[in-house]
C-alpha cells in the first residue's frame, strides 16, 4: 500500500523553546518498497513513524494509507492506532514478559477475533518463517536478544498487514548479531509483498536494506533517493556528509565543460562530476576516503593531488591515513598492506566521477 | 485519548482532594470556632488558651528531645546495618537483611507494650530477674523515661530508615569508591570522604522521614510516656480530647495546626532530599558488582552486636507477649512460672465481646479498606505516571500530602467533618479516614510498578489491534500484579493495626484492635492484652502470606 503524507507538522515545547519535530513534511512512500527514514537523533524520523502508526497526534496535516485517510486535521479524521491494521517492530521489541511466545505472536489475531485453530496454524506458519519453530510454549523472557527481535517481527507479520513499520529494530543488538539480523531481515522482507517503513540512524543499515532512503534533518526531509544515488550523487552537503565518511573542501567553480565541472581549491584545479552551478559560485567539494589511493611520488597530469602522509593508523582491514594536501588534511583509506610510511610525499589521481560538488 | 484522560484526572483530583484537603480545612475552621461544630462563632480563644498554657513549653521541649533523639537513633542504626549488610563480608547477611524490616510486622502498640512488660519498674520481667540476681530492693531500670521512649521509638522507626538507606547503599556506583582507593585513600577514609557524602541525600531523607513519623507517633508516647508523666504533643492533644466531660476539640485543633504545619514543611524537605538523591546516585546497570570490604578482626564483635539487635527487635517482644499471655501475673521465668501457666487470659479474650468486635472491625477495615484503597491507588498512579499534564502534577502533590499527616491531628479534622454527617460513629468514618491518611502507601508501590512498564508494551498492543480497554486488561494489569500485591499488603497491615486515627474516630460499636489494646494497657490487663496481641500478629501474618501467595500465581515469569 502506498503511504501519502501532506503538510505534516508537530511542534513540542521544551524548556520554553519550540522544537519542530516535524516541519510541514510532504512525503510519498511507494507501494511494496523498503523505505528508510535516516537521520541523526532528534531529526524527527521516529516522530514521523509514530504519526503514521497513530501513536502520536500531529498538529496539522494529512496521512493517507492505501487510499484511506487515517489522519486529517482539516477534515477532522482520526483513525485510532488499533484500527489502522499495521504491523510494527519497536526498538525495545516490546515483548510482553507475562506471556509465552505463542501468546505474544497470536495476540494480533486474537484481537481480530480469528478462530482458535486458525490462530494456531498461522502462528506456527509465522514462527516457521522467522525460524523460531517449536518455541511456542517458551516464556517470552527466556529468549536471547536476537530471538526476541524475531518474535517481535513475527508478531508484526502474523496478521499479514500491508504495511510494516520498524523503529530502529537492530539498535539493541551487539555488532555481530546486528549484521546477521540485518541480512535475515533483508531476506524476510524480500520474500513478502509489503510496504516497509524503516527508521534508523545507521547509514550501513539504511544502505544495505533500502529501496529508497529519505534523509531527515531538524524535522524536514532533505533528500530522497536510492542508496547509490544518495551515496554517490547527493544534492546536499549534509546528506553527502551523513551517508558516509567524506572530505569536504571549499572550492570555486571555474569552468563548465560538457562532461565535467572544473573547480579551483587549495588542492589545485580539479575536474569534477558535472553539476549545474554558475561560474564563480562557491561550492563544496566532496571526496570519500575510499576513493583516495595514494602512491609514492610519480603520478602526473590532470586531476592529480599531491601531498604528504601525515599519519597512518592500522585498524585491521585497512589503514586510516591522513594526507596533508594544500590547506587540507584529507582522510584516506589505504589497503592493510600498504608500504607507505608517515612523512612520505605521495600523489594520487581522482576520477571526476568521485569528486562530488554540493552547495557550500 | 487526551480528552478522556482529562476527565479521569479531574475526577481523581476531586476525590483525592476531598480526602486530603477536607480534614485540613475542617481543622482550620474548628480551631477558630466555639462549640461542637466547626462552623460556630468565630473565636481566637482556642489559640490563646492553647498557646498560653504553661504546660505547653515543657511539652514542646519533650517533643523536641524525643523526636530528634529517636530519629537520630533510627538513622544511625539503619546506616550501620545497611553498610554491614551491603558492603561487608559479614556472615549470615541474608538473614540480617530481613531483620531490620521485621519490626514492620509487629504493630507499634504491641512493640511498645512488650517493652513495658520487660522493663517497667514495678513488675518488668528484666527488673524482676535483676532484683532477684543482685538482691536489690528497687527496680534498677525504668522504661517510663525519656531514654526509654527514645529507645523504643528509634527501634520502631529503624525499618523506614533502613528501607531508604539500604537501596541507596546497594545501588552505589562502586567506581566512585574504587577511584578513591586508587588515589591512595584507605577503607575508612574512603567511607568518610566518598561513601557517606555521596549517600548524604538518602541519609538526610531517612532522617527527615523519621522525624515526621516520630512527631506523629502515638503508641510510644501513650504506652510508655504517659505512665511516666512525660507528655509530647501527640499525647498532650490526646489528653485534651479524651478527658471525658471537658473534651475540647477546638483547643486540640489549635495545637494540631502547628504539628500539621511542621509535618507538611518537613515532607517538602524530604521530597527535596529524595530528588537530590536521584540526581546524586547514578547506577550503571552493566556488570555491577560491589566490592566487599573484609571485616577481619571486627567480624566477631560486630556479629554479636547484630545478633543482639535481632534478639531485641524480634525475639524479645514476641516472646514477652507470649509469656505474659500464659502466666497469671508477671513473674520471673522459671519452674514456678511454668507450673502456673494456663490459657486463662486467652479464654477471657475469646469470650470478651468487645475484643471480638474489634477483631471483626479491624479485619473488615483491613481487607475491604485495602481493596478499596488499592483500586483508587491504581487510577491515581496511572494518571501520575502516564498522563504528564499540569493537572496530573497537582494530583501527585495532593496524593503525597497525606504522607505527612499526623494521624491524631487529622483525626480531629475528620471528627469535625463526620460529626455533621450520618457517617459519624460508623465504621465507614474510619474507612474513609484510613484511606485518606494511608493513600501514599498504596500509591507508591503501584507507581513504581507503572514506571517499570515501558510505554512500548502498551503501544505494541494498540498496534496489534487491541482496544484501549483490552490493552489495560491483558497487558497493563497483569504486569501490575506485583505492585498491586505489595500496595494491598502495605495498606491492609496499616489498617489492621491502625491506632492514632482510630483513637479519635473510634466510638462504642466501632472499636478496633489497636484501640482495644490501648484500653487493656491503660487498665493494666497485661495478660489479656498479650493474648489479643498474639492473635493480632497471627492474623496479620496470615493475611500477608495468603495475599503474597495469590499474587505469586499471577506473577509474570522471571527473566
Amino acid at each position: 500500500m502506498e503511504i501519502v503524507i501532506k503538510g505534516l507538522r508537530k511542534h513540542y515545547v521544551s524548556d520554553g523553546k519550540v522544537i519542530k519535530a516535524l516541519d510541514d513534511v510532504d512525503l510519498r512512500i511507494p507501494e511494496n518498497e523498503i523505505f528508510t527514514l535516516l537521520g541523526p537523533s532528534g531529526c524527527g524520523k521516529t516522530t514521523l513513524l509514530r504519526c503514521i502508526v497513530g501513536l502520536e497526534t500531529p498538529d496539522a496535516g494529512e496521512i493517507t494509507i492505501g487510499g484511506e485517510t487515517v489522519w486529517s486535521t482539516e477534515k477532522g479524521i482520526y483513525v485510532p492506532t488499533e484500527k489502522r491494521g499495521l504491523g510494527m517492530v519497536f526498538q525495545t521489541y516490546a515483548i510482553w514478559p507475562h506471556m509465552t511466545v505463542f501468546d505474544n505472536v497470536g495476540y494480533p489475531l486474537q484481537n481480530r477475533k480469528v478462530p482458535k485453530d486458525e490462530i494456531r496454524r498461522r502462528v506456527a506458519k509465522t514462527l516457521d518463517f522467522v525460524q523460531l519453530s517449536g518455541f511456542e510454549s517458551r516464556p517470552a523472557t527466556k529468549l536471547s536478544g536476537g530471538q526476541q527481535q524475531r518474535v517481535a517481527l513475527a508478531r508484526a507479520l502474523v496478521a499479514e498487514p500491508k504495511v510494516i513499520l520498524f523503529d530502529e529494530p537492530l539498535s539493541n543488538l551487539d555488532a555481530k548479531l546486528r549484521e546477521e539480523t540485518r541480512k535475515d531481515l533483508k531476506t524476510f522482507l524480500g520474500e513478502l509483498k509489503i510496504t516497509a517503513v524503516y527508521v534508523t540512524h545507521d547509514r550501513v543499515e539504511a544502505l544495505a536494506l533500502s529501496d529508497s532512503i529519505a534523509v531527515m534533518r531538524s524535522g524536514r526531509i532533505v533528500e530522497i533517493g536510492g542508496p547509490k544515488k544518495i551515496y554517490f550523487d547527493a544534492e546536499d552537503r549534509f546528506v553527502a556528509d551523513f551517508i558516509g565518511r567524506a572530505n569536504l573542501v571549499p572550492a570555486v567553480v571555474k569552468e563548465q565543460r560538457e562532461d565535467a565541472t572544473v573547480v579551483e581549491s587549495s588542492l589545485g584545479l580539479l575536474a569534477c562530476r558535472k553539476a549545474d552551478f554558475p561560474l564563480g559560485e562557491k561550492v563544496t567539494l566532496c571526496l570519500r576516503p575510499e576513493f583516495i589511493d595514494p602512491a609514492r611520488g610519480g603520478e602526473e597530469g590532470d586531476n592529480v593531488i599531491r601531498g604528504r602522509v601525515a599519519s597512518l593508523v592500522f585498524i585491521g582491514d585497512a589503514y586510516e591515513g591522513e594526507i596533508r594536501a594544500g590547506d587540507e588534511n584529507l582522510m584516506a583509506q589505504l589497503g592493510p598492506e600498504t608500504e607507505l610510511a608517515e612523512g612520505e610525499e605521495v600523489s594520487f589521481r581522482v576520477s571526476p566521477r568521485h569528486l562530488l560538488l554540493v552547495p557550500a | 485519548m487526551t480528552h478522556r484522560h482529562g476527565k479521569l484526572t479531574w475526577g481523581l483530583i476531586v476525590v483525592v482532594g476531598f480526602l486530603t484537603v477536607c480534614p485540613v480545612i475542617m481543622l482550620v475552621f474548628g480551631s477558630f470556632s466555639t462549640g461542637l461544630t466547626a462552623t460556630g462563632d468565630f473565636t481566637l480563644s482556642k489559640y490563646i488558651g492553647a498557646y498560653t498554657d504553661p504546660a505547653l513549653l515543657e511539652v514542646m521541649g519533650n517533643t523536641f528531645v524525643f523526636v530528634l533523639g529517636s530519629a537520630t537513633l533510627a538513622t544511625v542504626l539503619a546506616l550501620f546495618l545497611a553498610y554491614l549488610n551491603n558492603r561487608t563480608d559479614m556472615p549470615f547477611r541474608f538473614l540480617f537483611k530481613i531483620i531490620p524490616v521485621v519490626p514492620m510486622m509487629i504493630p507499634h502498640i504491641l512493640f511498645s507494650v512488650s517493652w513495658v512488660l520487660l522493663l517497667n519498674p514495678s513488675n518488668g520481667i528484666f527488673n524482676l530477674i535483676l532484683k532477684q540476681l543482685f538482691s536489690l530492693d528497687k527496680a534498677p531500670l525504668s522504661i517510663y523515661s525519656m531514654p526509654g521512649m527514645i529507645l523504643v521509638e528509634g527501634l520502631l522507626d529503624l525499618p523506614i530508615a533502613y528501607l531508604i538507606i539500604a537501596p541507596a547503599m546497594a545501588s552505589f556506583d562502586v567506581a566512585l569508591e574504587e577511584s578513591s582507593r586508587v588515589c591512595g585513600a584507605g577503607n575508612s577514609r574512603t567511607l568518610r570522604r566518598i561513601t557517606l557524602p555521596v549517600l548524604r541525600p538518602a541519609i538526610l531523607a531517612a532522617f527527615v522521614l523519621c522525624v515526621i513519623r516520630c512527631l506523629a507517633s502515638f503508641a510510644v508516647p501513650s504506652v510508655i510516656g504517659m505512665p511516666g508523666r512525660i507528655y509530647v504533643l501527640a499525647t498532650h492533644l490526646y489528653q485534651m480530647i479524651s478527658t471525658g466531660f471537658q473534651a475540647d476539640y477546638g483547643m486540640a485543633s489549635a495545637v494540631g495546626m502547628s504539628v500539621l504545619a511542621a509535618s507538611i514543611g518537613l515532607i517538602y524537605l524530604y521530597r527535596y532530599f529524595t530528588s537530590a538523591g536521584e540526581r546524586f546516585v547514578t547506577i550503571s546497570g552493566r556488570g555491577y558488582k560491589p566490592t566487599v570490604i573484609r571485616l577481619k578482626r571486627a567480624k566477631v564483635p560486630l556479629f554479636i552486636i547484630l545478633g543482639l539487635l535481632s534478639l531485641v527487635l524480634i525475639v524479645l517482644p514476641v516472646a514477652a507477649l507470649f509469656y505474659i499471655s500464659l502466666v497469671p501475673y508477671s513473674m520471673v521465668p522459671g519452674a514456678r512460672a511454668f507450673a502456673a501457666m494456663s490459657f486463662k487470659h486467652w479464654t477471657a479474650v475469646l469470650k470478651d465481646p468487645i475484643s471480638l468486635l474489634s477483631l471483626k472491625n479491624s479485619l473488615f477495615l483491613g481487607v475491604f479498606g485495602a481493596s478499596l484503597g488499592v483500586t483508587l491507588s491504581v487510577f491515581v498512579a496511572y494518571v501520575i505516571v502516564k498522563v504528564k499534564t499540569k493537572s496530573a502534577g497537582l494530583l501527585e502533590t495532593l496524593s503525597f500530602l497525606s504522607f505527612s499527616f499526623p494521624g491524631i491531628v487529622i483525626g480531629v479534622g475528620f471528627m469535625w467533618f463526620f460529626v455533621r454527617t450520618p457517617l459519624y460513629a460508623t465504621i465507614w468514618a474510619l474507612l474513609i479516614g484510613y484511606i485518606a491518611t494511608y493513600m501514599p502507601y498504596g500509591i507508591r508501590p503501584i507507581t513504581s510498578a507503572f514506571i517499570q512498564i515501558h510505554s512500548h508494551l502498551e503501544e505494541s498492543s494498540l498496534v496489534s489491534g487491541a482496544s484501549y480497554l483490552t490493552t489495560l486488561r491483558r497487558i497493563v494489569l497483569p504486569l501490575l500484579v506485583p505492585g498491586i500485591t505489595s500496595g494491598w499488603v502495605l495498606m491492609a497491615t496499616m489498617f489492621f493495626r491502625e491506632l492514632t486515627l482510630s483513637v479519635v474516630l473510634s466510638r462504642p460499636g466501632t472499636e478496633v484492635l489497636a484501640v482495644q489494646i490501648l484500653r487493656f494497657s491503660e487498665d493494666g490487663l497485661w495478660g489479656r492484652l498479650s493474648a489479643l496481641g498474639i492473635i493480632m500478629i497471627g492474623v496479620s501474618t496470615l493475611l500477608v502470606v495468603t495475599v503474597n501467595l495469590i499474587g505469586n500465581r499471577f506473577k509474570p515469569a522471571e527473566s
